[in-house]
This record gives structure tokens, C-alpha cells and sequence, in this order.
């Protein structure tokens, strides 16, 4: 996630606009817009600062990388919206038939 | 009981026909832009001017709407006084489950989400407003539930590959 959706995130859970920010944070207007916008990349620190004008607080940590996930999103980005909803329904449906089946597997077992 | 299947798109359909002014969100709207998350229902902030509580009453009519129980979908009388009254209902319809949430977490309802939101094709006459990647994101960290947060980081990762592509960017699979 880049830092102007971070900016974008935390400025509108504290509803600031963005005028309210750039003064919280002694900066102009333009310059959040901009930022938010990714049109300029922030320092760590400056977004540091600027997360915790909106009263948040910015929290990081390393973990394992992970790319488990692609696989699935660039698949999904190939198909339109409209058959990604389709996708999920027959997912969903398919979990439902598993689901009950398992049931009507224990309520035997149980008899 | 046997309920009916999560079919989204002609529930999306029979909204849109009556002329519900509504934003997509949840899972359903994550999916929508490509974020690989499971979903069994279809979650939706609905406009709530008079008019428009009015013209989603016509459609919930023609949905079969009731309401969600654990048990067997309860008949409710359904009008439009009724329906404003509350802050969220969850249904069951001839389409599957369906869940109006009028002011989600983290935002001050249908307003705020619309400024962001994308129209998507979804088959129908009119293309309908689905909620931004980085409004669903704004969603499920305001709502701090567990299951909202432990879909966080595949939400992360597809705004992540479609800024990529937006900008121009190389990232695949490989990362």
C-alpha cells in the first residue's frame, strides 16, 4: 500500500480534510494533496508525522515476505468485475454443497 | 432449510432497475476490483434520502426480502419508515444473502463512499458504484473485528499490484 493511500486512510478516519491536515501538520494544502495523490513519495518520517497530526500512529514490522496472494489477484485482474462476482457465487456455492454434505456426514455419524 | 444461492449480479440488477442510488462494499466490492477473498454475501450502503428508502422498499418487494436469522428468515413488514429507522439489516433474498449497512465503519455512510467509488459494468442497464479498494481497506480497519483484519493484507497487496499497473510498473507474481 503506498503512503498516499496510508495519508488518504488515516486523514479520513480522523475527518480532516485536507486543508485541517496540511495545518495540523504546518504544511500546505497542495502539498497533501499531492501526497495522497503519490504524485510525491513522502519520507518515512514526514508520514510518520503526518499520521500522527491526524492522532494515529504509524506502527511497522518486519515479517517473511510474502507473494501467496499474486497468483490469485493477477488471475482475478484478467477477468471483468462482473465475472469475478460470478466466480465468487460459484465459490460460495460450492463451499455451501461441501458444507452440507460434512453435515449430513456427522448427523449419520451420530445416529 | 435450503437457502436460495448468493447470486450477486441479479441482485445487483433488481436494485439498479429500481433506481436505488447504493454503493457496493465489503468483500463483494474487494472481489469486484480482483482481491481473492471468499464471500457468501453481498454488502451494500444504500443512499438514505425519503426517495430512495422508498424506490430499495420496491426492490426488496421484488427480492422476497426477509430478515436473517439463524434459524429460518423471519417475514418483516416492509416499508420505508421502517427501514430508515435502522442503521443496519441483514436479509435473505430470492438472490442470497443481503446485508444494508447505511453507515459503515470508519465513513459517515453513502456520501463519503460515492466520492471514491467506481462504476462497474456488471451486465445491467446502468453500471453500479462499487466502493474504492482503499475505501474497503478504511472499512475493515476502522471495524477491528478479527475477520475483517485478517483479510487486510491480501486487500493490501491488490491495491498494491493495481498501483503497480497504474504507474506502469513490472510487478507479477515473482513480486
Amino acid at each position: 500500500m503506498i503512503s498516499g493511500d496510508i495519508i488518504r486512510e488515516a486523514r479520513l478516519r480522523a475527518r480532516l480534510t485536507q486543508r485541517e491536515l496540511a495545518t495540523r501538520a504546518r504544511t500546505s494544502q497542495p502539498a497533501v494533496a499531492r501526497w495522497e495523490s503519490g504524485a510525491v513519495v513522502p519520507s518515512f518520517e514526514r508520514l510518520r508525522e503526518l499520521i500522527r497530526a491526524c492522532g494515529l500512529e504509524l506502527t511497522i514490522g518486519l515479517a517473511t515476505y510474502d507473494d501467496s496472494y499474486d497468483e490469485w489477484i493477477l488471475g482475478a485482474l484478467k477477468k471483468s468485475p462482473a465475472e469475478r462476482l460470478e466466480a465468487a457465487a460459484r465459490a460460495a456455492e460450492a463451499w455451501s454443497g461441501w458444507r452440507d454434505r460434512l453435515e449430513a456426514a456427522r448427523e449419520r455419524a451420530s445416529v | 432449510m435450503n437457502a436460495p444461492p448468493f447470486d450477486p449480479l441479479p441482485l445487483l440488477a433488481v436494485l439498479e432497475r429500481h433506481g436505488v442510488d447504493f454503493v457496493v462494499i465489503g468483500a463483494a466490492a474487494a472481489i469486484a476490483q480482483g482481491s481473492p477473498l471468499p464471500t457468501y454475501d453481498l454488502d451494500v450502503t444504500p443512499a438514505r434520502d425519503q426517495a430512495n428508502i422508498e424506490r430499495l422498499v420496491e426492490a426488496l418487494r421484488e427480492l422476497e426480502a426477509k430478515l436473517r436469522t439463524p434459524t429460518e428468515p423471519v417475514a418483516f413488514p416492509l416499508d420505508a419508515k421502517m427501514l430508515a429507522g435502522g442503521d443496519a439489516w441483514t436479509l435473505a433474498t430470492s438472490s442470497g444473502s443481503l446485508d444494508l449497512v447505511f453507515v459503515p465503519a470508519g465513513t459517515t455512510g453513502y456520501d463519503d463512499l460515492r466520492r471514491d467509488a467506481l462504476a462497474v459494468d456488471i451486465g445491467a442497464a446502468e453500471p453500479v458504484l462499487v466502493a474504492s479498494l482503499r475505501d474497503v481497506i478504511r472499512m475493515k480497519e476502522a471495524s477491528n473485528r478479527e475477520k475483517d483484519r485478517a483479510q487486510l493484507p491480501a486487500l493490501r497487496r491488490t491495491l498494491e499490484i493495481i498501483r503497480d499497473r497504474e504507474r506502469g510498473g513490472t510487478m507479477n507474481a515473482g513480486g
